[in-house]
This record gives structure tokens, C-alpha cells and sequence, in this order.
């Protein structure tokens, strides 16, 4: 048995050497997954790092829901509810009105009265009819958007209107309302006119 | 040597890192930090310290008062608390029967047990509390069931934990520290927590009986006691001085000696007193019992 020696393979003394290679795709699929699944639960618990809110508060909304509130302020809350979800559809939410549809509640000489007779009676009995406000006359079919609500809530809803929006006027309290409905004539909707025919 | 480059980024990337993680990052979100509103209030918190609380606190940190002692309170979740007030015009058995018919309601399935457990020992006295949950939306939602059967009800926000209401009423927050200059949080509770001490023992002559002899009050206290805080001397004409501590036989010092509080005594003990956390804040609500109810 020969061999060539020519065909003996050279001795290895080379240095080994490490090549680039691509990274195995699991790895890259399961970095990005753990990746992806970190933000999800960051973004549901870390109230991206507010300054005010702290454990066992995970977002702004669940801290702003667990402010306790209570007389003047419970109020407040209560007539923004529902001013938002009666009054604000056309009077806007920021009480500035809608053109042509209806008028302005910032401002306005109706909402800022001394009195609330005149004021309750529009929710109270609605306004057909022309009405001016702030010297601009406005042609309007509004109904008793007020009539169904609660003595409390109407009271409220008032109330904010004559705070809000750099309004400065004096509260309505549920007494005030409960007076003006047992003091009412009719239910007809009235005009600007008519209702000026009524002490304030 | 090999890879120069990459080996520099590497650890340019992880000092960086943490560097912009521990320091940068809070002092964006701390380093401004400024008074808090207490809630329903347009007063601040915290007030600024008196000086000689200023100089208490440095008492406190030259007799390493943190090293058994923490200025921490924590804060495991937060409930809300529903008590009925008034039953308006419904006899409490008609309201009783009303809140039961409520049950079968999706959003307060999963507390029917509890008020029904609740309801089971109800006879009608008032204030009842009738409901604690986590979920402020299905405590206003029985809220709101409860007003529309005409009867009246107080919704208080509760802060709970290990360490409520037994250290204080809320959780500490920055605002809490920001007087405080080296802040002491502690790591150790040998001692209580003393976050909220100023509220709970406003007594500054117990504080200076118990810093002087902590067994006279407390009698397994582990605190050493702080007689060098104090002077015993002999009394002028056999008179007492106003400030003398009044101490029982076993503490007291020999006839005609008096025990008298030093200067460093009676910081420490405005710096304790100062330490506070019983005021609503937005970052930590809760409601204060403002009526105390016999």
C-alpha cells in the first residue's frame, strides 16, 4: 500500500478565523416580538414617565378618574356632563354657537343677566322666533331642551354656563329652578320679545 | 487592537445609556419640580420649612436618624368607597330589594357577592358603606343607580396598601421632599416610617419624652436613646424650668436635677414635626373626611 505523499494534506497551523454570518431568523423574529410586546405594556403602564403620575396610577385617564370631588366642584363636573351632552351640540363646546343655527353662550347678555328667570325659561320652554344677541338678531326654533332635565342637573348646567368660558356671572342654585317652574305660565316656546316682557 | 472602533461604541452606548436613564431622564421629569396644589384648594403644598426645622433637619441627618428610619410611604392601589348618606324618601327594606334587583347588571356582576354579603347585615342605619372598588366607573355607576332611586351617596376615594392608613393617608410623592436637602429616604425600618410623623404624634413634648427615654413611652422601642440631645442640671432655686420634661419615677434624674431639652433637641423635633403628608394632591388623591360623623 503507497501513497502519494504529494496527496497528504497540508499540516493545519493556521489561525482560525471567524467570518460574518446571518443571524439565525428566530432570533431576529423573537427580538422584535419581546420588543414589540415591551412597548405595548409601557405604553399601558408607564404614563409615559408624567411626572405626576405614580404607582398604582398607570395612565392620566385613570388618575384624573379618581379625583375626588365634592360641593362646588361636584357641580362644575356635573353641569360640564351635561351641558356636553344637551346644550353643547349646537352651542359648541365652547359656547361660542353655531352660525345661522344657534347663538353664542360666551358673552352673551342672556346667560350673564343679574336674574335667571329669563335665562331658565329658554331651556325650560324653548324660543321660536327672533332673539338678539349681542346686537346680531337671530331667527330661532329652539325646543325645551331643559324641560326633562332634574331641578340639580338644570341648575348645574346653568351655572357652568354662566362660569365657563370667561363668564363671570353668580351660580343657579336647584331652589332657583324648582321656583321658576312652579312660577311658569305655559309651556309655549317664546321670542326674544316675549321673553323680555318677564322680569329678569 | 482588533475591532477598536466597535468595542469604543459599544461602551460609549451603555455608559451613555445609563447616564441618560439615570440622570437625564429624571431631571427632565423631576429636576423643575415645583409646589403641588392640594386638591379642591388653591393652597400649596408643601409649605416652606421654618429655620429652625432647617437646622432640625441636619440633626436628624449628623445622628443618622435614616439609617433605621424611612421618609417613604407606599402605596399598593387606590379604591373607591361608596356610603350611602340619606335614603331619601325609600324605606331601607325597599332599597334593600332596589339594590338586590341590581345584580344581575353586567358592570356589577362581579361584585355581587360582596354587596351582597354587604346588604346581608344592612338594617338601615346610616352612613353604610355598601361599596369598595378598584374601578372608579362601576363605583359611579352604583353611585348614579343609587341617585336615581332617590337616595344620597358619598363617593370617597381611598388610598390602601401596607402602609396605609398605618404610616399616613397617602403615598409620598417629589412634591413631599422638595424642602428637604440632602433627602433622607431611608432604606431600613427599624424604626416606623416617619414620613407622615408631624400628623401623627403632633405632640412636640412626646416627641422630646421619647427621644430622651424611648422605653417610657414605647416600651419595646429599639432606638437608642438621644440623652446627649439633653441637659441635665441642677434646678436654679429649686425652681423648674418651663421647658423641663416632665419625667416619672425610673426616668427622672436625681432630686433637685431637671432634665432640659438643648437647642439641637428642640430643632429635631421641629424637623419632625414638619414632616407631613396628609394633604390631597392631584399626583395622590384621596378624600379627606371633612365631617366627622358620631
Amino acid at each position: 500500500m503507497s501513497e502519494d505523499p504529494s496527496s497528504c494534506p497540508a499540516p493545519n497551523n493556521a489561525e482560525p478565523t471567524a467570518t460574518r454570518s446571518a443571524a439565525p431568523m428566530w432570533i431576529v423574529v423573537t427580538t422584535l416580538t419581546l420588543l414589540f410586546l415591551g412597548f405595548v405594556f409601557f405604553d399601558k403602564h408607564s404614563g409615559w414617565f408624567d411626572a405626576k403620575i405614580y404607582a398604582p396610577y398607570s395612565s392620566a385617564e385613570q388618575l384624573e378618574a379618581f379625583q375626588p370631588i365634592s360641593g362646588a366642584a361636584a357641580a362644575a363636573a356635573q353641569g360640564k356632563k351635561v351641558y356636553e351632552a344637551v346644550c353643547g351640540i349646537c352651542h359648541g363646546a365652547d359656547g361660542m354657537g353655531k352660525p345661522g343655527q344657534a347663538p353664542p353662550l360666551a358673552g352673551s347678555e342672556w346667560v350673564l343677566a343679574k336674574g335667571v328667570n329669563r335665562l331658565a325659561h329658554i331651556p325650560l320652554a324653548g324660543v321660536s322666533g327672533t332673539l338678539s344677541v349681542e346686537g346680531k338678531e337671530w331667527n330661532l326654533n329652539m325646543a325645551a331642551m331643559g324641560a326633562a332635565l332634574p331641578d340639580a342637573d338644570l341648575a348645574a348646567v346653568l351655572t357652568y354656563m354662566r362660569t365657563a368660558w370667561g363668564n363671570k356671572a353668580g351660580e343657579v342654585t336647584a331652589d332657583d329652578i324648582k321656583k321658576i317652574r312652579a312660577e311658569m305660565k305655559g309651556t309655549q316656546p317664546m321670542s326674544g320679545d316675549q321673553l323680555k316682557t318677564m322680569p329678569e | 487592537m482588533k475591532n477598536g472602533f466597535a468595542v469604543f461604541f459599544a461602551v460609549l452606548v451603555a455608559l451613555g445609556g445609563s447616564w441618560l436613564g439615570f440622570v437625564v431622564a429624571p431631571a427632565i421629569q423631576l429636576g423643575k419640580a415645583k409646589q403641588a396644589i392640594i386638591l379642591n384648594t388653591t393652597d400649596t403644598w408643601p409649605l416652606q420649612r421654618t429655620g429652625e426645622a432647617t437646622l432640625g433637619l441636619q440633626i436628624y441627618r449628623a445622628n443618622g436618624c435614616a439609617t433605621c428610619h424611612t421618609e417613604q410611604i407606599r402605596q399598593d392601589g387606590v379604591a373607591a368607597e361608596v356610603t350611602l348618606t340619606s335614603l331619601g324618601k325609600s324605606k331601607p327594606e325597599d332599597l334593600k330589594a332596589f339594590l338586590q334587583s341590581l345584580f344581575v347588571l353586567p358592570e356589577l356582576a362581579k361584585l355581587t357577592n360582596n354587596l351582597a354579603a354587604t346588604l346581608k347585615d344592612w338594617k338601615g342605619d346610616l352612613p353604610a358603606t355598601l361599596l369598595t372598588t378598584g374601578d372608579k366607573t362601576v363605583a359611579d355607576a352604583f353611585a348614579d343607580r343609587l341617585k336615581a332611586a332617590g337616595a344620597k351617596s358619598e363617593t370617597r376615594v381611598v388610598a390602601t396598601g401596607a402602609d396605609l392608613p398605618r404610616w399616613g393617608v397617602r403615598r409620598s410623592v417629589a412634591a413631599d421632599y422638595l424642602y428637604d436637602f440632602p433627602v433622607q429616604l431611608g432604606s431600613l425600618r427599624v424604626g416606623p416610617d416617619l414620613a407622615d410623623v408631624g400628623a401623627r404624634l403632633p405632640d412636640a413634648n412626646w416627641q422630646l419624652l421619647h427621644l430622651y427615654a424611648p422605653k417610657l413611652s414605647v416600651t419595646n422601642s429599639a432606638m437608642p436613646s438621644f440623652k446627649f440631645l439633653f441637659d441635665v442640671r441642677q434646678k436654679i432655686n429649686g425652681e423648674t424650668s418651663p421647658d423641663a420634661l416632665n419625667l416619672p419615677p425610673g426616668f427622672a434624674p436625681a432630686a433637685g436635677y431637671e432634665v432640659v431639652p438643648k437647642l439641637e433637641a428642640k430643632e429635631l423635633v421641629a424637623y419632625l414635626l414638619s414632616l407631613r403628608a396628609d394633604a390631597p394632591l392631584y399626583e395622590a388623591p384621596f378624600s379627606p373626611i371633612t365631617s366627622a360623623k358620631p
